[in-house]
């Protein structure tokens, strides 16, 4: 129920809500990401290497693609200048890679404190 | 007899071969001396050294890596190893032998073999088992940062949640590969095409 309404602190979601989040909530958002990616890591890795051979096996790259734009328009405030840089499909490659790699960055048992870097360095 | 360990992640893996420092009373399994060490890419050339080679290699791709995702020009020189960005999916490393005449060695690796590889490194480096002059290039935060996470952290709201959503649909996103199946669709082909 929390991580629910953490999500609204979101500025790009549609169902904006201005409530400051907290240091340990931060710290728990952290957590279950790093969680995710490495339960994910497998599919993660799959989803850069058809971008990589993009030719000969495109078809996990488009999926990933369709969903993750799905999502977006499901959930964002689709007038957002940021949004719409989102699902430019010219420009929203070079975002979805890094992010992938970042996450694929953040498996190890110090992926917390890699990802919190990460955030911090950005 | 000396002790072998291996870190692996996918299409990578990394041996390290070496010995306990007895003198230190350290357990007959753990690699204190480190002899050689071998880096295996699936398709690429065997890279392998001495310990004076695996501390700058590990921290000319946790530095490569942080450019990379920093947005920064991904090109890191040295005298034994340059990596950069051919493009946005492929990477190349130029590894120079110390010994005169032996030419460079050139492989181009992808994002995925690049954060396998990151991978095996970072296992190292957690590993009980390897004493290693740590690289913590990739874990230590900049003074200014350090004395920022004391402060507030109003700039939360702006930056750091929308990546949090941003990353957290590109993990629902990647659940969804679960449903796709490359036996079902090989399967389908062929019922459209029955020769």
């Amino acid at each position: 129920m929390t991580i629910w309404k953490l999500r609204n602190n979101n500025p790009l979601r549609k169902s904006y809500v201005n409530n400051n989040i907290k240091l340990n909530e931060f710290d728990a958002l952290i957590s279950i990401t790093v969680e995710m990616s490495k339960f994910l890591y497998p599919y993660i890795r799959e989803i850069l290497k058809s971008k990589e051979d993009f030719k000969e096996n495109s078809v996990i790259w488009n999926d990933f693609n369709k969903r993750f734009i799905e999502l977006i328009k499901e959930r964002f405030n689709i007038e957002s200048m940021r949004v719409k840089k989102l699902l430019n499909q010219a420009e929203n490659d070079e975002i979805i890679i890094k992010y992938l790699l970042i996450l694929s960055f953040s498996i190890s048992n110090q992926g917390y404190q890699k990802l919190k870097n990460f955030l911090y360095d950005f | 007899m000396q002790n072998k360990l291996s870190f692996h992640q996918s299409s990578t893996s990394l041996e390290i071969i070496g010995l306990p420092d007895y003198s230190n009373n350290e357990n007959k399994d753990q690699i204190s001396i480190i002899s050689q060490w071998k880096l295996t890419i699936v398709d690429k050339p065997l890279i392998e050294g001495k310990l004076e080679h695996l501390g700058p290699i590990m921290d000319a791709f946790y530095i490569y890596s942080n450019l990379l995702i920093k947005n920064q020009i991904p090109i890191y020189e040295s005298k034994l190893i340059d990596i950069k960005a051919d493009n946005l999916h492929i990477h190349n490393i130029v590894l120079k032998s110390s010994q005169p005449n032996v030419k460079p060695l050139v492989l181009k690796i992808g994002n995925s073999l690049l954060s396998d590889t990151i991978n095996c490194f970072d296992q190292l480096n957690e590993s009980p088992k390897v004493r290693i002059k740590k690289t913590d290039i990739s874990i230590n935060i900049p003074k200014k940062l350090r004395f920022g996470l004391n402060k507030k952290v109003n700039f939360i709201n702006s930056f750091i949640l929308p990546f949090f959503a941003i990353c957290s649909l590109i993990l629902f996103s990647s659940s969804f590969v679960y449903f796709y199946s490359p036996f079902e669709n090989i399967e389908k082909k062929e019922l459209i095409n029955p020769e």
